[in-house]
């Protein structure tokens, strides 16, 4: 006969894989029913909110959409010109241009406050950091206010320069918070190995522990490009608009999406309408590269982690 | 290129370290004989560390550390203010208690950093890559794979790496902090065969925590003890054999013999 032996295992714990429903029972498993489900429902909630504004942009966008909205202005185009006419191309060339402009002095003066609440040692980080995270809350709107003022005390006209003036303060945080997150993610060993190999401070920095904050700080760069690229109250209050391509900054009106999406809703006619929805999925996918680069590179730094 | 065996007398003198207002170690007087291997010993919390750390100025890098007293290298004191740190730290190599590789850099960069990171300049890399390796006893496993990253090797091939590293500089003294608490018993036997051939061409100060390994590889020792709020010293310095056969104080005795630690 066959001895019955007991299973030297221990008995299985009801928060095992299989028995997951199992465990939904007694009044802890109640609590934990009602909280997973409930997480699953706010999540949805979320989910579809994303969704539905994803939707009504890419089906209202959809139609306006073509080779030639990518790349041609809007020149000789009126608020009920047809679709088959004219595009955001001067727009986006626009965008690109005042977030350059911006990022120009965002990214070395971000990079700059990262590195100084990182490396020094001085009591006045605590106040840099305050004033940086406070600027970080700053409205976009008072940021065009300000420059505006700027411009009529000046007596200027308004440009494209001041455009990126008053995106600059608001991409300023983001990069600044972002690097300081990264720069700090570098062990403090690697900057001693390097001083102990008689690196001065500032070829440890440039040669160990920047390169190994590299990912991160690509990451500030874009996450601080996405805060921007689709601000409009600033851009509305100091730049003109202009419905042909205009590459310079110290003269002359300059499109981008944001202010050619208000402009075109504004308007309330059904073609300029799809232009503005046109102009909206160009932003759309414009951040969503942005975000999805900033995300990749993330993913990179992680799993190599993971590997060692 | 030839390594020229340029291993140089390192003494402390009355040295007493400070963090903040807090003392921590007091009037240290020790001295590292040339091509010696000296090992620091104690309990954890003796200043054994921190006094290894003034020996190639890393100490000062922490913002609240004081320091009085003098070392010298070959009767020269690296603390005299016309010495800047930064030269005393490529003639006083320092290898760390965990292996930290450049991450971003391949295993032969990693070997050759030194050299970019302090500016220097040599006619043969390769040359120097080679030995660097060799002497560190590392060279057969990555010779096929120089251009990999330095963390693709094991935690004691990382270790012996960085000791590699330290070498390519050439130091006069290497000093050591536990080097191998982190790694298994083969890594940790490897790197004290690779501290014995080192010791013909440096002076080599390393901190341990393992009796039989401060047995195994020095000449002397140093035993650090720090009473209850009062600063570290020195209580016993002499030649291996002596500190751990006939230790002339009863502490070193109950140390050694682990009755306490």
């Amino acid at each position: 006969m066959e001895k019955v032996v007991a299973d030297p295992r221990p008995a299985k714990q009801p928060w095992n894989k299989s028995s997951k429903l199992a465990s939904f029972t007694g009044g802890r498993g109640f609590a934990d029913a009602t909280l997973i489900t409930l997480a699953f429902l706010l999540a949805a909630v979320v989910f579809g909110l994303l969704l539905s504004v994803l939707w009504s942009v890419v089906s209202a966008g959809a139609g306006a959409m073509s080779p030639q909205f990518l790349y041609q202005n809007n020149r000789y185009i009126s608020t009920t010109t047809s679709l088959d006419y004219g595009g955001v191309g001067h727009a986006i060339l626009g965008t690109l241009w005042l977030v350059l402009l911006a990022t120009m002095v965002a990214l070395p003066l971000g990079l700059a406050i990262a590195v100084y609440l990182t490396q020094s040692q001085s009591k006045l980080r605590n106040l840099v950091r305050s004033i940086t995270q406070a600027l970080a809350g700053l409205p976009s709107v008072v940021s065009g206010l300000f420059v505006l003022s700027i411009i009529s005390f000046l007596g200027a006209q308004k440009s494209g320069i001041f455009g990126a003036l008053a995106l600059f303060p608001l991409m300023l945080p983001t990069v600044a918070r972002v690097a300081e997150e990264a720069l700090r993610l570098v062990p403090a060993d690697l900057r001693l190995a390097a001083l102990g190999l008689g690196a001065p401070n500032y070829r440890a920095f440039f040669q160990v522990i920047l390169p190994a904050a590299k990912s991160g700080i690509i990451t500030a760069l874009l996450l601080g490009l996405a805060r921007v690229v689709g601000e409009t109250a600033p851009l509305i209050l100091t730049i003109q608009a202009n419905n042909g391509t205009n590459l310079n900054p110290f003269d002359g009106g300059v499109a981008t999406l944001p202010t050619y999406i208000y402009g075109f809703i504004s308007a309330g006619y059904a073609s300029s309408i799809t232009r503005a929805w046109g102009a909206s999925l160009v932003l759309l996918i414009l951040v969503g590269i942005l975000f999805i680069t900033a995300r990749l590179l993330t993913a990179d730094k992680k799993k190599k982690k993971a590997k060692k | 290129m030839t390594i020229s065996p340029v291993a140089a007398e390192l003494r402390s003198e009355d040295v007493s370290v400070w963090f903040g207002e807090r003392q921590v170690l007091k009037d240290v007087n020790l001295t590292f004989r040339a091509n010696r291997v000296t090992a620091l010993i104690g309990p954890s919390g003796c200043g054994k560390s921190t006094f290894l750390r003034t020996l190639n100025r890393m100490h000062e890098l922490i913002p609240s550390a004081g320091l009085a007293g003098s070392i010298l290298l070959d009767g020269k004191d690296i603390y005299d203010p016309s010495v800047n740190p930064v030269d005393v730290r490529m003639e006083i190599g320092m290898v760390f208690q965990k292996p930290n590789p450049f991450p971003t850099m391949s295993i032969r960069d990693n070997v050759l950093s030194g050299l970019k990171l302090s500016g220097l300049r040599v006619d043969n890399k390769d040359e120097l890559l080679e030995t660097s390796l060799k002497r560190a006893s590392i060279w057969n496993e990555v010779k096929d794979r120089l251009g990999e990253p330095a963390t693709a090797l094991s935690g004691g091939q990382q270790q012996r790496l960085c000791i590699a590293r330290s070498l390519a500089m050439n130091p006069k003294v290497l000093l050591m902090d536990e080097p191998c608490s982190a790694l298994d018993p083969g890594s940790t036997r490897r790197i004290e065969a690779t501290i014995e051939e080192l010791s013909e061409s440096m002076t080599i100060v390393i901190v341990t925590h393992n009796m039989q390994q401060a047995q195994r590889v020095s000449h002397e020792t140093a035993f650090f003890l720090a009473d209850e709020n009062t600063p570290g010293g020195v209580v016993e310095f002499g030649s291996t054999e002596q500190v751990f056969g006939q230790p002339i104080d009863e502490r070193t005795n109950d140390y050694v013999n682990g009755h306490f630690g």
